[in-house]
């Protein structure tokens, strides 16, 4: 068991660098005027995301299918609300298009 | 780099570059990702969870699909007439039928019973003096008799030698091994009892070696919970024992059964136990049981004894199979072992209320733990889970234990009258244990739960002690108390369904009736 969870481990950290790379090009393709903390906010909220994935199926693995879809739908409704909130913060400072 | 976005960045003061950020959390995931797989590498050597056997009950060690590796045929070829084997043929059954021949036979000197008595030998008598089987099977393999020769005339008088030169250096393991072999009933009273040594073949057994002093306390500590481990303890500690926490009656290995004098050599007690089955555990209160976790607490205790007796030290083990001499639940607090709950039983910091006790008492020196605090006190103050789901309504929902008090003692104290009542009304292995494994700190010990009482443990605040008993009773659906009990006003519910392997319908061909409320 412990074994496969270092493969595990082992995937999600190089599957941690790909997304890094990823955000930084979505931000530059949507133009997110992106600051330190606007960073830590959106990571933040990945991180949250992940953990109530994690949590919910957590319990599903325990054999309590109920609890984790609750658990899914509370935390997800939560990071839903969280994540329209940080999108429009996001969106907020875009710069304009530089016309040519 | 587009000019547009070089612009924008030099612009930014306050920002971040894109390329330094790449840069920088790159280097820092790679950092953290190496740091991380040698961290789980190095968990993955240690952790005992990755042994496989005694940790892993259940169906779960055999982990090897033997159906692919099934042959077509035998592994082996008939090459001549079968038969069944042979007493003699086994060098074992060989040395039985030898000493018997020899010692009934009058063929020899009589071997003396004191292994070192000095440089005691014994002569092989020739093949065909045996009686039969052993000189007809001698006759035919003289190989065999010329090695049963050599053992009986030269390797066993020199294994004698040697033990009188080097067996001390082999006190621990023979200490180990003769405790695997554990379990004399407790038939005379603790100034005779304690201090005889045997197994139970043995009859009463013999009396204890001289005790072998320790370095220190505290290594005698270290040693002894380091085996109580391995004999099956999944936690341990040690403490004094005090007088008012033996019970006043009812000494084992003694007729008359009235108050008695607790014994001078009790004056330390190591307290251990051990966990149910998971899967079963859930199944409470009609679909589990209580001697799982009984029979090794039990067994635990009784190598553990054994283990302290062949070190010259007497002892006595307190185990549920056995019996006590003494009360459990205050003794788990005094060695450190747990808090105790609402429900009146120990919590542990590892595995919640799942947990059966055993102790070993014994005047061995050690060093003794002193008691935990992870915050079970102010916990079980909110909680009242375990008082909610009780049948008997046997859980006090006091908000505190202020106005309990118990033999002198304030504690929290169920209705221990109704309690047994309810328990003589279940089915299946009789009991409940439904405040056991209702309590939340009775969880699997996975990342969750883990973070969950770590977390509660270090909050001063009491918030995520609300959160955690929040969540507990919105998310997680668990019958209500009167479902537990018998037709017609209950349905002899459980708290989880019972596995597979405990579910009759699978496995049985025989008609069932399942218990409905109303019937």
């Amino acid at each position: 068991m412990i074994t496969n969870t270092v493969l595990f481990a082992f995937i999600i950290g190089a599957v941690s660098g790909l997304v890094a790379a990823g955000a930084l090009a979505w931000a530059k393709d949507l133009r997110l005027k992106m600051t330190w903390w606007k960073w830590l906010l959106t990571i933040s909220w990945y991180l949250l995301l992940n953990f109530s994935v994690l949590l919910a199926f957590t319990m599903m693995g325990e054999g309590e299918t109920g609890a984790g879809l609750k658990m899914l739908l509370f935390f997800g409704i939560i990071t839903f609300i969280l994540g329209v909130g940080l999108a429009r913060l996001l969106w907020m400072g875009r710069k304009k298009p530089v016309s040519s | 780099m587009t000019d547009d976005v070089k612009n924008e960045e030099k612009k930014e003061g306050s920002g971040v570059s894109r390329r330094n950020f790449l840069k920088i959390s790159g280097a820092a995931a790679a950092g953290v990702q190496i740091g991380a797989v040698a961290g789980l590498g190095l968990a993955a050597g240690k952790d005992p969870a990755t042994h496989t056997g005694w940790q892993h009950l259940g169906d779960n060690t055999q982990f090897v699909d033997r159906q692919s590796l099934q042959m077509k045929g035998l592994p082996y070829q008939e090459v001549g007439p079968v038969r069944r084997p042979e007493e003699v043929e086994s060098p074992f059954g060989r040395q039985r039928l030898m000493m018997k021949s020899m010692m009934r036979g009058g063929m020899g000197p009589k071997p003396e019973r004191s292994r070192r008595s000095g440089p005691f030998r014994m002569t092989m008598p020739p093949a065909d003096s045996f009686a039969e089987p052993l000189a007809g099977f001698y006759k035919e393999h003289p190989d065999i008799y010329e090695l049963d020769k050599v053992r009986l005339e030269s390797i066993m008088p020199k294994k004698r030698e040697d033990e009188a030169k080097y067996g001390d250096y082999y006190t621990l393991i023979n200490a180990w091994s003769a405790s695997w072999m554990a379990g004399q009933p407790i038939k005379d009273p603790p100034e005779v009892s304690d201090f005889r040594i045997g197994n139970p073949m043995m009859g009463r057994g013999r009396k204890i070696r001289e005790a072998i002093p320790f370095k220190s306390p505290e290594l005698a500590a270290e040693l002894i919970k380091k085996v109580a481990h391995h004999f099956g303890a999944t936690m341990v500690g040690i403490t004094r024992l005090k007088q008012e926490w033996c019970y006043n009656h009812g000494l084992r290995g003694v007729k008359d059964k009235g108050p008695y004098e607790v014994p001078k050599h009790w004056e330390y007690v190591i307290a251990f136990g051990v966990p149910h089955q998971w899967e079963q555990v859930q199944s409470n209160p009609n679909c589990g049981t209580s001697v799982d976790a009984y029979s090794r607490a039990t067994i635990a205790a009784r190598r553990l004894e054994t283990f302290i007796k062949s070190l010259g030290y007497p002892a006595r083990r307190h185990s549920p199979m056995d019996g006590y001499d003494l009360i459990a639940v205050p003794i788990l607090v005094d060695a450190g072992l747990g808090q105790q709950g609402r429900h009146g039983i120990i919590i542990t910091p590892e595995t919640g209320s799942n947990f059966r006790a055993a102790f070993v008492t014994t005047n061995l020196p050690m060093k003794i733990d002193k008691p935990i605090d992870f915050g079970v006190n102010d916990f079980c103050k909110t909680c009242k889970i375990c008082a909610e789901i009780c049948p008997s309504a046997s859980i006090s929902f006091e908000k505190t234990n202020e106005k309990i008090t118990t033999r002198g003692y304030r504690h929290w104290e169920i209705n221990q009258a109704s309690c047994f009542n309810f328990w003589m009304q279940s089915m299946g292995g009789m009991g409940c244990r439904l405040c056991l494994i209702a309590c939340p700190y009775s969880r699997k010990n996975n990342w969750a739960h883990a973070m969950a009482r770590v977390v509660d443990g270090h909050d001063p605040t009491g918030l995520v002690n609300k959160g955690l008993t929040w969540m507990q009773k919105t998310f997680f659906k668990t019958p209500e108390a009167a479902e537990y009990l018998p037709p017609p006003d209950g349905r002899f519910a459980n708290f989880r369904e019972p596995p597979d392997w405990l579910t009759v319908g699978k496995y049985l061909d025989m008609k069932v009736l399942k218990p409905t409320k109303g019937e």
